[in-house]
């Protein structure tokens, strides 16, 4: 049991870092309606910035200016590389992300250095005993924490600010919006710069208590199955897409010693098989909006 | 005839393979030069070529699911790896410490290699019609996932990652292309075998894109619920675009290493699967010419970008340094994609019909 | 029409640079020095030397330069690599030779196509390789290059380069230094159950199948336990590492894991000790929030002495590369090249310096001179697989021993009491 609930407490404290790296993907998706196969490579970048700035500022500045600077990478990328390619189709756009990560990703290698880089967080490795035995990582609750706060200002800012309802009304249907006086344009870039501010902050948070390799980036990779299988275009899908990713990860590691033919490692592969199964009942996600099919 | 190409008087003549006079020529020509590159150029240019028409068998494979059928697939390293391990299965060396049942012809593990990887295809292929779009990419890039743990802890099969396994060493009625003889060096051999087996390929997906099959998933791609109220079997036909699609990755899978003599099971992974979609997107979607030309680009393209650091005296070659020449390649393989989609999102065939319209009007083109 | 002149030139330039016609190959000529030679060897000076009136002799680097997982370590070792051979002509070079290892260095990507690629466009230019990084590409090229006779010196520790006449390892490999790892602890903390935590591969398979042996000798548990590279994949090793509770854990991973390892498990309550083979160690992880956890139950064992030791070898490396961070990277690349120092002096000697002649050199080498970075024994490769090198380290990395990065030495070059009887007939990998 206290294992169990151990995993349980560990899986939310990850989940965490899904929900925010699903969501960063899901408002590209929903302003842009494409995948951005670059959201690994800005993950990174937030990560290493960082490091190299957490010696002047401390962690939390740090991290501020890291998220806000990852976000005028990301926006620039928009504007350079994807912007041309309005009205093309998605896939030539997510094939453009991909050729953007892969040119991040070794410039961002050439940053890490050799050497196994920290981001300098203040909870390290410590944990808070509750009651009955059991041990909750301090970072896991910081994780939690970071995410809620993170989910608490986007909704409001969606929901309560003029820019916020111009991206949702671009979402819905962008010539629409246009001919409301919605500069669509810029909601992209506002997309794009979130996001990107956003994978930063996992990045980091991915990497406390740890350290920073370019080994990093593969965990954004799990926030696919995160997105497919809250929905797409779901933001509180992300969120709950991530946590369920999360806490099934957890207790699969913990469990799978028990399943050896399964292979060593199955966690991995796991959020993988949760989306299947999903799919195969909810070909739309748990929360994504089913699309309208005429001719 | 002769001097109105676009003056069709039958079916047949609309349907032909080669429906010009000029696209015969042109054929005939590529053809012949293809065939007398043996004698060209070296060994290990050869060797590059050799994996370019393998490439592009499996670039055509994908086009037909992804480029005529509409459904893109992310999916294709699974399938590439099942031909791979089907092929180094059936002809590896039963003695060796991987499965290996040391059959070599050609004519039984190729074939075989296809019909694994099709039976997969079609087993996925209810997801497929399930879903749509990004969706049935991110599944099937699930499948990448799930397969390459298969194959990582398959060690008995693969080798494991790290150590990997030989694979087939191809013998064509008891005539062995794996190694040198009085005649043929064996990058020649393994050149002109994958030259035919490319050949025989692109006719083979040229002649089901005109056919009935052809013309319901060109249909799909377009409006899939069209397509379905007009009669079209949305089911059956999605599931026939996967397994032709898996029998050619399948294929290319079992033949793709044959050249270089080794492979880990960690290459089939997302990156495989991209560069394949790659290839289809920059050669030009829906077009066999496009994903052969494609396939060439993204394999030759590696080659070409170690070649730039030498004329660029500045850039450092010493790898501790940043920036430096190895980065710089890694960097300019990224950047060329984006800039080359950019440019020319109907790809290299784009390119070509731009072409070939100048010249058409020459010398009045503007 | 602009575009299409831009396409047209590409094009162009692509066929300049690839058209590569079929020719004879290069003729057998004497070099300065009398000796034959054949393939990777001018009258002219290396394009970088300084002795003008030396000839040079190519050799040729593939390594994990940018993306792969080991560009952490391939990095300074190639960096050192260079040094070393700069060194080797500062003091004369071979036989009226200087050697060039930086005209022809290559990126693998840690890919055996890439590998493969790279070594097909090198091989008619070089006389054998410098350095050949990684077991599945190095398998990529070694039938062509037994083919052509060409040697390579390895970046990796396989005992499957023991069966390998072409390529000139150096030092214990990954399954002796963890026999030895195993024999040293049962010493030490007498342990009862060992658990052998690793990558797949015939990095980790390797060193897990050599403490497999040890522990089954020595009578002990063995628990076998297998992880993926990435610090977000370790749950399962730690949850593996503390429920089963074993006394000694063998790690082989990269550092950043082997911290994620150790610091997840000390912090769920494991007190066993930790020994951790080579490339397992950074000396950035004692920033790391696991550092507490690494001091308290981390040792490191080591095939050769580390950065700051006292030999003349390491001397002359840290004089070589002045201004590094020091890493063991380094220490690997400048030890990797002695064999081939040694070999091509050997076929200098015979007056032999074909590729044939040089394979045959380094098949007759009965010991190599490391500057004391080996002890005397090392490098037998006429010995075959029997005689491979048996001596490692262990040493504490969390504490300093006196002088700037030295490292406490827990015990010196020994060998233990199953790595001594043991016999190597085929790789440990394939025993686990």
């Amino acid at each position: 049991m206290k294992d169990f609930l151990e995993s349980v407490l560990r899986g939310i404290g990850t989940g965490s870092v899904y929900a925010l790296l699903g969501l960063g993907f899901v408002i590209i998706y929903k302003a842009t309606r494409v995948i951005s196969f670059a959201q690994p490579a800005f993950m990174l970048a937030g990560a290493v910035l960082v490091t190299y700035l957490v010696g002047p500022l401390g962690f939390f500045l740090a991290l501020a200016a890291a998220a806000v600077l990852t976000g005028g990478i990301a926006l620039g990328v928009e504007r350079l590389a994807v912007r041309p390619m309005i009205g093309r189709p998605v896939f030539t756009v997510a094939i453009i992300t991909l050729g953007i990560d892969i040119a991040v990703r070794v410039v961002v290698n050439g940053a890490i250095g050799l050497d196994v880089r920290q981001v300098g967080d203040p909870w390290g490795l410590k944990v808070w005993k509750l009651p009955g035995g059991v041990q909750v990582e301090q970072r896991h609750v910081a994780m939690v924490l970071t995410t809620a706060v993170l989910i608490a200002l986007l909704f409001l800012f969606f929901r309560y600010t003029r820019t916020g309802l111009a991206m949702r009304a671009a979402s819905y249907d962008q010539e629409a919006a246009l001919a409301q006086g919605v500069s669509v344009g810029s909601v992209f870039a506002l997309s794009w710069a979130l996001a990107g501010a956003l994978a930063a902050v996992a990045g980091t948070f991915a990497a406390v208590g740890g350290s920073v390799s370019e080994s990093l980036w593969l965990i954004a990779l799990t926030a696919l199955p995160v997105i497919i299988l809250g929905g797409l275009d779901s933001l509180p899908g992300a969120v709950i897409g991530g946590l369920a990713v999360g806490t099934v990860q957890e207790l699969t590691a913990t469990y799978q010693g028990s399943v050896p033919w399964l292979g060593g490692n199955i966690s991995v592969v796991t959020p993988y098989v949760v989306m299947f199964l999903v799919l195969l009942v909810r070909p739309y996600g748990l929360f994504g909006t089913r699309e309208v099919e005429r001719v | 005839m002769r001097n109105r190409p676009l003056l069709r008087t039958s079916y047949n003549q609309e349907l032909a393979l080669l429906d010009t006079t000029s696209k015969k020529v042109a054929a005939g020509i590529l053809l012949a030069v293809g065939a007398a590159l043996p004698w060209l150029v070296e060994d290990q240019l050869l060797q590059l070529l050799g994996l370019a028409c393998v490439t592009a068998i499996g670039a055509i494979g994908l086009n037909i699911v992804t480029g005529y059928a509409g459904q893109v697939s992310l999916g294709h390293a699974f399938f590439l790896a099942i031909g791979a391990y089907t092929a180094a299965a059936i002809a590896g060396d039963p003695d060796a410490r991987t499965i290996g049942f040391g059959v070599q012809e050609i004519l039984i593990w190729l074939p075989a290699a296809g019909l694994v990887a099709a039976v997969a295809g079609v087993l996925v292929a209810p997801l497929a019609t399930r879903l749509r779009g990004l969706y049935l990419a991110i599944v099937t890039l699930g499948l990448v996932f799930i397969g390459g743990h298969v194959i990582n802890e398959w060690s008995s099969l693969t080798g494991g990652p790290g150590i990997g396994r030989q694979p087939p060493a191809p013998t064509l009625l008891g005539y062995d292309l794996n190694t040198g003889d009085a005649f043929l060096t064996r990058d020649q051999k393994l050149y002109l075998l994958m030259l035919v087996l490319l050949v025989l390929a692109a006719l083979a997906a040229r002649n089901l894109a005109r056919s009935r099959v052809g013309r319901a998933f060109t249909a799909i791609r377009d409006r899939d619920i069209a397509a379905g109220v007009m009669g079209v079997n949305l089911a059956r036909y999605k599931t026939i675009a996967f397994g032709v699609s898996s029998f050619y990755a399948g294929c290319a899978g079992a033949l793709l290493y044959v050249g270089v003599g080794y492979f880990d099971p960690t290459t089939f992974n997302l990156l495989l699967s991209v560069q394949y979609i790659a290839m289809v997107l920059i050669g030009g979607a829906g077009t066999v010419s496009g994903a052969i030309l494609g396939a060439f680009l993204i394999t030759l393209l590696p080659r070409l970008i170690r070649e730039v650091p030498s004329f660029l005296p500045f850039i450092s070659n010493s790898p501790a340094e940043s920036p430096n020449a190895y980065q710089l390649e890694t960097v300019l393989y990224g950047v060329l994609i984006i800039v080359f989609l950019i440019f020319e999102p109907r790809g290299l065939f784009g390119i070509w019909i731009r072409l070939r319209n100048y010249w058409k009007a020459w010398p009045f083109s503007y | 029409m602009k575009r299409l002149g831009m396409f047209a030139l590409a094009a162009v330039m692509t066929v300049g640079s690839l058209a590569g016609c079929r020719g004879a190959d290069s003729t057998q000529d004497k070099g300065s020095s009398g000796a034959k030679s054949d393939v990777g060897i001018t009258k002219e000076p290396c394009p970088k030397s300084e002795h003008k009136d030396r000839g040079c002799i190519y050799l040729g680097i593939i390594s994990d330069l940018t993306v792969g997982p080991f560009h952490v370590l391939a990095v300074p070792i190639t960096d050192a690599q260079k040094a070393f051979w700069k060194r080797v002509n500062a003091q004369g070079g071979i036989g009226g030779y200087d050697v060039d290892a930086e005209t022809y260095v290559r990126d693998n990507k840690y890919n055996p196509q890439t590998h493969n690629e790279a070594y097909q466009e090198m091989k008619g230019k070089v006389l054998a390789l410098a350095q050949s990084l990684g077991s599945p590409t190095t398998a990529a090229i070694l039938p062509d290059m037994k083919a052509n006779n060409i040697i390579a010196a390895p970046a990796a520790w396989t005992s499957a380069y023991a069966f390998e006449d072409n390529i000139l390892e150096s030092g214990a490999n990954y399954c002796i230094e963890s026999m030895n790892a195993v024999d040293y602890a049962k010493e030490k903390f007498a342990p009862k159950t060992v658990m052998a935590v690793h990558l797949a591969g015939d990095y980790g398979d390797d060193a897990a199948a050599g403490a497999k042996i040890a522990a089954e000798k020595l009578g002990m548990t063995f628990i076998n336990v297998k992880t993926d590279s990435g610090t977000d994949k370790q749950a399962g090793a730690v949850t593996a590492i503390v429920t089963q509770k074993p006394d000694l854990v063998i790690l082989t991973t990269g550092p950043a894991d082997a911290a994620a390892i150790v610091g997840g498990a000390a912090q769920r309550g494991f007190t066993g000790k930790f020994i951790g083979t080579s490339p397992s160690w950074n000396q950035g992880l004692l920033a790391t929030a696991a550092a507490p956890a690494l001091k308290a139950l981390y040792l490191q064992s080591s095939p050769w002495k580390s950065w700051a030791s006292d030999t003349p070898g390491h001397k002359a490396m840290r004089e070589a590369l002045p201004g590094v961070t020091p890493n063991d990277g380094y220490t690997s690349g400048w030890v990797w090249s002695y064999p081939m120092l040694a070999a091509l002096k050997k076929a200098q000697a015979d007056g032999d310096l074909t590729r044939a002649g040089l394979l045959k050199a380094a098949k007759s080498l009965a010991k190599v001179d490391y500057e004391g970075m080996l002890p005397d024994g090392a490098g037998n490769y006429a010995g075959g697989a029997d005689g491979i090198f048996r001596q490692s380290l262990i040493y504490n990395p969390t504490v300093g021993a006196g002088g700037p990065n030295e490292i406490k030495l827990e015990k010196d070059y020994f060998t233990g009491s199953v790595a001594k009887d043991y016999k190597l007939d085929k790789p440990c990998y394939e025993k686990l």
